[in-house]
């Protein structure tokens, strides 16, 4: 017979040390204190807390050193923090229900950011928008459509690509239906490397967010979707620098705690939340792929990147 | 047992790998089939060839599972103005009702997905259901399905279980009758073994043909407790609801680690008019 998480010993220590973990500053690394002494403050083995401690490892929010310590990893442990508030607003996912590791949930009062998004001059001048697949873009996604705009999405997980839609030749009865992530493939179908390539700039684009720091640190479901999306449209050449970035999210994901952000992180340049519309100071974003952090599986598992390491290879021959 | 378990998944294997050309990927799970059961090309010629049953026109109240291949099902019963119940993904957060009058007419390909459901079907309990109209015919996709019209799902038990929460409560019964929507190659000619608690279906609805299955012999549906103590079907709304209802003890999941619960629908004061007992329905 298996064990029972819930109610265990074991299950008990998990959840204290998850507290523990999810209580230090948001944004910072902590350590927690070792073994031992967290085996003697909760009255238990040394070996419960190990096994827990494990699990916890598993779930991506500790991360063990020999002979240095356990150490919070802290964008984990903002997602958690975040995901707690976000469980009050957050509308489940047709699959995955509050699963928020799976996906970026629609939320109470996402339609008043789709209209501040609609009002931002960097969205009245655009003509063709990137929407990131998440779920509280839905409505967003309906309105590019109806300003017949052309729009690029991503499919889940990039599985299959991206998909390019165009506002002028979706009929009005069918907006709702190509705005969702069931239905959008219907209208858009997958573009090759080649379209992809050859489709012109992207003026805009706009991200769900699972947590965004109020200087445009961008936190996504915790796969990096967000930051090979836009690797992949930079080194293309569809996006640059100067693209904006707009991340719109519930006020509960929004952190005020500054969090040191990595040169691979794709930032944004502002944020909207039903409440606010916060302009970020604009801390950069990567030129292209940082290849080395591209997992090979995902890689080979996609389109595009095929054809984009050869591209690489062609120009750098050429060079 | 191993052997029987062994032959399933052979099946599965196959009528899968024969899928790949036919079937359409999901929008989040791809091609993983153990996940969701997909469309196919022609689908809209099972919905023709649905309407053109007897239950369908007899039956004021359907259920449709939330398969992919049953989308157009669901904008086929509100087109006809058919009331139908559903059970949410996984029935992780238990059944919904979906009223065709509370859809507007643009809006019923949207209200036919997954993704769109949520907005205008409502949850509902299994008592709610238990209180509604009679459910006489239901409808369900599937991974494989034999003559005998003995079936396959994703292979987690949902129809199965569906049925058998929907018999307790009283919602269906020997009347009633199960459509399997396939893909034609998803009919097999293999002794597929089944349990006791695996329920054979009366009609196999494919592109090109209509199956009627000779007696299928159905037992009533009765929840196998024993089977459902310590999993994850457990812990589901309307398998704990309905032990509340049966005062039965039901031992918690034990083989997954259960996620921090979702908001339960509350079902006080807003039960949709279509699962109203008759008394109560508008006119």
């Amino acid at each position: 017979m298996p064990p029972s998480f819930g109610r265990t010993l074991y299950g008990q220590v998990a959840e204290q040390l998850e507290a523990l973990a999810l209580a230090g500053p948001l944004g910072e690394e902590t350590v927690l204190p070792p073994e031992w002494a967290l085996a003697e403050q909760l009255g238990v083995s040394r070996g419960t807390v190990r096994r827990a401690m494990g699990d916890l490892e598993d779930r991506g929010l500790l991360r063990r050193e020999a002979g240095r310590g356990t150490f919070v990893n802290p964008a984990a442990r903002l997602r958690r923090v975040v995901w707690r508030r976000l469980a009050e607003v957050a509308r489940p996912d047709s699959r995955f229900g509050l699963d928020f590791a799976s996906f970026i949930p629609d939320f109470a009062g996402s339609e008043q950011c789709t209209e501040s998004v609609a009002d931002l001059p960097e969205y009245r001048s655009s003509r063709s928008v990137m929407v990131t697949p998440d779920n509280n873009l839905e409505g967003l996604r309906r309105r590019v459509l109806a300003d017949g705009k052309r729009m690029l999405v991503c499919t889940y997980a990039l599985a299959r690509g991206l998909v390019l839609l165009d506002g002028r030749t979706v009929a009005t009865a069918d907006r709702p239906l190509a705005a969702t992530l069931d239905g959008m493939e219907r209208f858009g179908p997958a573009l090759s490397y080649r379209q992809l390539c050859a489709m012109g700039r992207i003026d805009l684009v706009v991200t769900g967010a699972a947590a965004v720091t109020r200087e445009g640190v961008h936190f996504g479901k915790g796969h990096g979707y967000f930051d090979i999306e836009w690797g992949l449209l930079s080194e293309i050449g569809l996006v640059g620098p100067d693209t904006p970035v707009v991340a719109s999210a519930h006020g509960c994901q929004v952190v005020d705690e500054p969090v040191p952000h990595e040169v691979f992180d794709a930032t944004v340049d502002v944020i909207v939340t039903p409440q606010e519309i916060i302009r970020c100071p604009g801390l950069g974003k990567p030129a292209g792929l940082f290849w080395d952090r591209l997992p090979r599986e995902f890689a080979d598992s996609r389109p595009y990147f095929a054809e984009l390491r050869a591209a690489r290879t062609l120009h750098r021959g050429a060079a | 047992m191993r052997a029987d378990a062994d032959v399933r998944a052979a099946v599965r294997d196959t009528v899968w790998a024969r899928l790949r050309s036919v079937a359409r990927p999901d929008s989040r799970f791809h091609w993983d089939f153990s996940s969701f059961v997909a469309d196919f090309a022609d689908s809209e010629r099972c919905v023709d060839r649905l309407r053109a049953l007897p239950a369908w026109s007899r039956s004021r109240l359907l259920f449709i599972t939330p398969d992919n291949s049953t989308e157009l099902v669901r904008r086929a019963a509100m087109a006809d103005g058919k009331p139908f119940v559903m059970t949410t993904y996984g029935m992780r957060r238990g059944f919904l009702a979906l009223d065709p009058q509370d859809v507007p007419h643009t809006d019923h390909s949207y209200a036919a997905t997954l993704d769109g459901m949520d907005r205008y079907a409502r949850p509902v309990s299994l008592s709610d259901i238990g209180q509604a109209d009679h459910i006489g015919l239901l409808i369900t996709g599937g991974s494989a399905v034999n003559p005998r019209g003995h079936r396959m799902g994703k292979g987690h038990g949902y129809f199965d279980l569906e049925w058998a929460l929907l018999s307790e409560i009283g919602a269906v019964d020997e009347s009633s009758e199960i459509a399997d929507v396939v893909h034609d190659c998803q009919l097999v000619d293999v002794d597929l073994a089944p349990a006791a608690h695996d329920v054979p279906v009366d009609w196999i609805i494919t592109p090109t043909r209509t199956v009627q299955v000779s007696s299928s012999g159905r037992a009533p549906g009765r929840v196998v407790w024993d089977l459902l103590g310590g999993t994850r079907l457990a812990s589901l709304p309307p398998v704990m609801e309905l032990a509340a209802l049966q005062g039965r003890e039901l031992s918690p999941c034990t083989t997954t680690m259960v996620r921090s619960p979702a908001r339960r629908p509350d079902h006080c004061g807003d039960v949709p008019a279509v699962l109203l007992p008759p008394q109560h329905s508008r006119g």
